[in-house]
């Protein structure tokens, strides 16, 4: 239980906590590593400095398997696992590149593309900017269709914001509420095109159970969340071209 | 003693704290240590006071047991004259020994 | 600047607030810090934080800072800026002035638990050596002094005996009068963790706080004791120990004075402490009392942690010797989940404790009567020591009253502000001759002082802290210090300029020092703490990087073995009376840190702009007072004015508020009763009487009202 808090390493995100079971060893893109019984692949190829691109998966809270981008190819198994939901077994021999997993990674990251500001694509450092950068995804094929940019930012927080045009609606922001602080303050609010990052029943963040213990900035991957002294002259929304 | 042991600006008053207080101080520590046997009781006192007490204020509290200690609980008096017979220094019952 | 700036380094360091003391990366961008993130490898958060850690650090900045020197002759006159030494050599002038009228002991000292280790020890040293007398105190006198007191008599050390993860593997959590989930948020976390997991928590404490209910923290028994009788409710605890002989006979046999434990058996289970007895006194159901006893009883691994709500009573520290009476007899000491553990209030509390900044011990805990350790000090320092101990900060005051003394330098603190019974403060001040204030802000305390020095925030220095858990954990300096110097600079000048030559290159040879000169801080260093990061206390030759758990084989006492403390209930002299008829208890709030020094500076006063004085339904209706009204609140000690708020988390009889506004003048209520042991102040039980403020304007408004009615 305290590999979970104690195994975290702050130069490194190993997309699902660290667990404590015995060693179990396994290849990854041909690397061989040994991680506790009851990690992930995910775990294991960051280990292996064979990092997996990820958006909802991070090493403070559990995996959780919506975003799709974490795909790998493991031997003798059908189809395209998520490493961040798949548990290391001994000899597993485990494929993080492929063609085919450039193509899925790229159909994913074009669908999240599609409904976030492309004017704030160019100069961003979160880790979905850089997810987009490493799988080289720059524009998408779906038109101008409905999109959540029009969506008010919440800036009651007097500390942070939250802009839903930037939200990819991952939810590690709900689980880090939950699992880290222990709040239970987040939900994702409504199903589909409508869900979205809701506070207690929908409030601003200011007026909600929220005791702003910032867990869920932190957990962020795409500054949707984000804290306001980053920003120099205040917080404006950049336009979007296709807005 | 006026009436919050103060003096006036410049003087002194005839104890570091008013007697009253130390009084009052000293009948804590007595409770604390009631329900020890006898001479555990007097040692408990004894030790605290030379321990934690500025010596002034032991001194104050000496001289007012030797004037008859009124108010004092009987065993707080016991420990109170223990200090003053001096004798061979104890350690407290409490604290971490010597490192 | 649709994107946010991107930090361009991080500094690690540690959290000034709580205990907790999280490990933080400071991210600088250009000249300012731009975020505060916590640091996933610091071992007391893992990557967590809290709203005051992580965003409430605009305070370095602010405006209010004093950037110079500033002195006065009288405390009518005006500040007057002026240099460094100009500062400096007036107080140390002013000081020896003192002294020579008044003697050697009437100045001292009190150093604050937000500083760092390096500066308490630096502190202590300035009037051990430097004043030649042994008055220092720091702040833990006003809060934490009864937990030193009462866990050595029992234990032998009076600190956490476990690290703060060791919760994850208790499976009954026993908090006393505390709420981790406000005063120590961080930690309140990790134990709402293992509660989610399945632990059963057992909660003594006056009010219905957020940890004892809540959407997801629920305790199994709260026992909402009445103000006041913490150690009947504990000593009634252990009377159902005793009688259903629930305690771990083997466990006391071999690691306790088994004599010892036969005339506590025999206090606590006499017939006066049943729980039929004490149920009704302390306002609780006895069969409550009987489930927490079994509940703790049984474990297999209970750990305790308390605060504030066990120490702050006239009989503090005994409440202290209960938890480790009933801990050493249920044999829940000595291994991982179980355990004694003070929550620590100020980030560096256990590092003043452990420093020597007391009047009666030097560091490590060693009595300054002890001629040997005394001798090691004095061929180290190179000047000759008082075998006596000094006053404590509440005696400082009584002493200045009778003239006795006249002279204090302060670091961070606010007394006027924090300590009891505030009218007998302010009197005492008003007769001192020179009072030297060293803080970030002019404060409430400093209208009575003759010389500031304008200090530097935790961002601005380089030092140790260690937290509650007994970690210590470096402060790095991110910034430079805005008015010039870091405290501990700040000491060494004073210290120099009367007449003490040491200097130091840079705050790791002051930690060089103290741990030469402390046992248990022995293998410390700058080197060790950049390596490992932090370390816990034992640090020495078989514990290089430090001990997480203490007791396993022994206790740290003479003859290594715990022993059981008589605890005897002695009812507190503040007592309801006709005319003030309800408790007072006080206590804090997650947004606001004590004080509020700090946190008063930064947004985080807009979840908290005013203290609020919680009442039950039935005393309000019987006072004629609605939710938000303003109230007058009266002790025998003085009168103040809050705005009610509607409460069911206190019983009736019992009122609560916060002590963080200056204007709120909580402290003018409460009294001069403290502990028997520590004098620590009886900051949790205070009789008032509550009576609705009818202001003018409440007149007109309730006149037009009834006009229009």
């Amino acid at each position: 239980m305290w590999a979970e808090v104690r195994g975290l390493r702050d130069d490194v995100d190993f997309g699902t906590p660290p667990r404590s079971g015995a060693p179990v060893t396994l290849t990854i893109d041909g690397v061989e590593v040994t991680v506790p019984a009851g990690s992930s692949v995910m775990l294991a190829a960051a280990e292996a400095r064979r990092a997996v691109p990820k958006l909802c998966a991070t090493d403070m809270v559990e995996a959780f398997g919506s975003c799709r981008v974490c795909l790998v190819e493991i031997e003798g198994r059908r189809g395209f696992p998520a490493s961040c939901t798949t548990l290391v077994e001994p000899g597993m021999v485990v494929r993080t590149e492929s063609p085919r997993l450039q193509q899925l990674r790229s159909g994913v990251m074009e669908l999240y593309l599609s409904d976030f500001p492309a004017g704030e694509l160019p100069d961003g450092w979160s880790e979905f900017h850089e997810t987009v950068r490493r799988i080289g995804v720059t524009t998408h094929g779906y038109g101008a269709g409905a999109t959540h940019h029009d969506l008010p930012v919440d800036a009651s927080n007097p500390y942070f914001l939250f802009d839903p045009a930037k939200c990819i609606v991952c939810s590690r922001c709900v689980r880090a509420c939950e699992e880290v602080q222990g709040t239970f303050a987040l939900t994702i609010d409504g199903r589909g095109f409508d869900s979205k990052v809701a506070a207690s029943q929908d409030e601003p963040f200011f007026d909600s159970e929220c005791v702003s213990c910032g867990a869920c900035v932190q957990a962020c991957p795409s500054h949707a969340l984000v804290e306001k002294s980053l920003f120099d002259g205040g917080y404006v929304r950049a336009e979007s071209p296709e807005a | 003693m006026s009436a919050h042991g103060a003096a006036p600006a410049g003087g002194m008053g005839p104890t570091v704290l008013d007697l009253e207080r130390l009084v009052t101080m000293a009948n804590q520590i007595g409770d604390f240590f009631a329900p020890y046997p006898p001479a555990r009781q007097a040692e408990g006192v004894r030790n605290h006071l030379r321990n934690y007490w500025d010596p002034r204020m032991r001194e104050a509290l000496v001289a007012y047991v030797a004037d008859g200690g009124a108010g004092l609980h009987p065993h707080v008096i016991a420990g109170v004259r223990l200090l003053s017979e001096g004798g061979a220094e104890q350690k407290g019952y409490y604290g971490p020994p010597k490192a | 600047m649709p994107n946010p700036r991107k930090p361009e380094r991080s500094v690690v360091t540690t959290c000034a607030y709580c205990g907790v003391g999280c490990g933080f990366k400071a991210d600088v961008a250009g000249d300012r810090i731009v975020r505060m993130t916590p640091w996933k490898e610091g071992k007391a958060n893992h990557g967590h934080a809290c709203i005051k850690g992580r965003f409430a650090f605009d305070y370095h900045s602010h405006p209010d800072r004093v950037r110079t020197p500033m002195i006065r002759a009288s405390i009518d006159d005006a500040w007057t800026p002026v240099t460094w030494d100009e500062a400096i050599g007036h107080a140390a002038r002013e000081f020896r002035r003192i002294q020579g009228k008044y003697g050697r002991s009437s100045i001292g000292g009190v150093s604050s638990s937000r500083c760092t280790n390096e500066e308490i020890f630096l502190v202590q040293k300035l009037v051990r050596a430097v004043f030649g007398n042994n008055n220092i105190d720091n702040c833990a006198r006003i809060c934490h002094s009864p937990t030193q007191f009462g866990l050595s008599a029992t234990i032998g050390w009076g600190a956490a005996s476990q690290h703060f993860d060791s919760v994850l593997q208790a499976d009954v959590i026993l908090v006393v009068g505390a709420n981790p989930t406000e005063g120590h948020p961080v930690f309140g976390s990790l134990m709402k963790r293992r509660v989610r997991e399945g632990a059963t928590l057992l909660v003594i404490d006056p009010r219905r706080t957020e940890t004892v209910d809540s959407a997801h923290c629920r305790a199994t028994v709260h026992l909402p004791l009445r103000p006041g009788t913490n150690v009947a409710v504990l000593d009634s605890i252990a009377h159902v120990v005793v009688r259903e002989r629930l305690y771990d006979e083997a466990f006391i046999r071999a690691r306790c004075e088994w004599h010892e434990f036969e005339g506590w058996a025999a206090l606590v289970g006499d017939d006066r402490y049943a729980p039929e007895v004490i149920g009704p006194e302390a306002g609780i159901d006895p069969e409550a009392i009987r489930t927490a006893a079994r509940l703790y009883a049984k474990g297999p691994n209970s750990a305790i942690y308390y605060g504030l709500g066990v120490t702050e009573h006239s009989q503090g520290s005994t409440g202290v010797m209960c938890l480790g009476n009933l801990a050493l007899a249920c044999g829940m000491l000595g291994r991982e989940g179980v355990g004694v553990n003070p929550l620590r209030g100020q980030g560096n509390v256990q590092g003043g404790s452990c420093l020597g900044s007391w009047p009666h011990v030097f560091s490590g805990y060693r009595f300054v009567t002890d001629a040997d350790v005394r001798a090691t000090f004095e061929a180290d320092w190179g000047v000759t020591l008082d075998p006596e101990p000094g006053l404590r900060l509440p005696n400082m005051f009584d002493a200045a009253l009778t003239g006795h003394y006249r002279g204090m330098y302060i670091m961070g603190e606010d007394p006027v502000h924090s300590d009891p019974n505030q009218h007998h403060i302010v009197e005492a001040m008003r007769r001192m001759e020179c009072v030297v204030v060293q803080d970030l802000f002019l404060n409430e305390t400093s209208k009575y002082a003759h010389v500031f020095l304008p200090g530097s925030s935790s961002l601005e220095k380089d030092g140790t802290f260690t937290n509650a858990e007994r970690r210590v954990s470096r402060v790095r300096k991110v910034m430079e210090p805005l008015a010039g110097y870091q405290d501990w600079e700040i000491v060494v000048k004073l210290m120099n300029a009367m007449g003490y030559d040491r200097t130091y290159a840079h705050a790791g040879e002051v930690l060089d020092e103290l741990a030469r000169l402390s046992p248990a801080y022995k293998g410390l260093s700058f080197a060790l703490l950049d390596r490992v990061g932090s370390a816990q206390w034992p640090v020495d030759e078989s514990a290089p990087e430090g001990t997480p758990v203490l007791h396993r084989e022994k206790f740290p006492r003479a003859n290594g073995r715990g022993t059981f403390m008589l605890t005897e209930y002695v009812a507190t002299r503040e007592r309801v009376t006709d005319q003030y008829p309800l408790l007072l208890t006080t206590g804090r709030i997650l947004t606001q840190y004590n004080v509020g020094t700090q946190t008063r500076r930064t947004p985080n006063s807009r979840w908290h702009p005013e203290d609020i004085l919680d009442i039950h339904r039935e005393d309000a209706e019987a006072r004629g007072i609605k939710d938000g009204d303003w109230v007058s609140v009266a002790s025998r000690f003085g009168t103040t004015k809050l705005r009610a708020r509607l409460s069911e988390r206190v019983n009736p009889g019992v009122v609560y508020t916060t002590f963080h506004h200056v204007q709120s003048k909580v402290n003018s209520l409460t009294t001069d009763i403290s502990d028997w042991a520590t004098n620590c102040p009886e900051y949790k039980v205070t009789a008032v009487d509550v009576a609705r403020l009818v202001t003018p304007a409440v007149r007109e408004a309730e006149a037009a009202a009834g006009a229009t009615a």
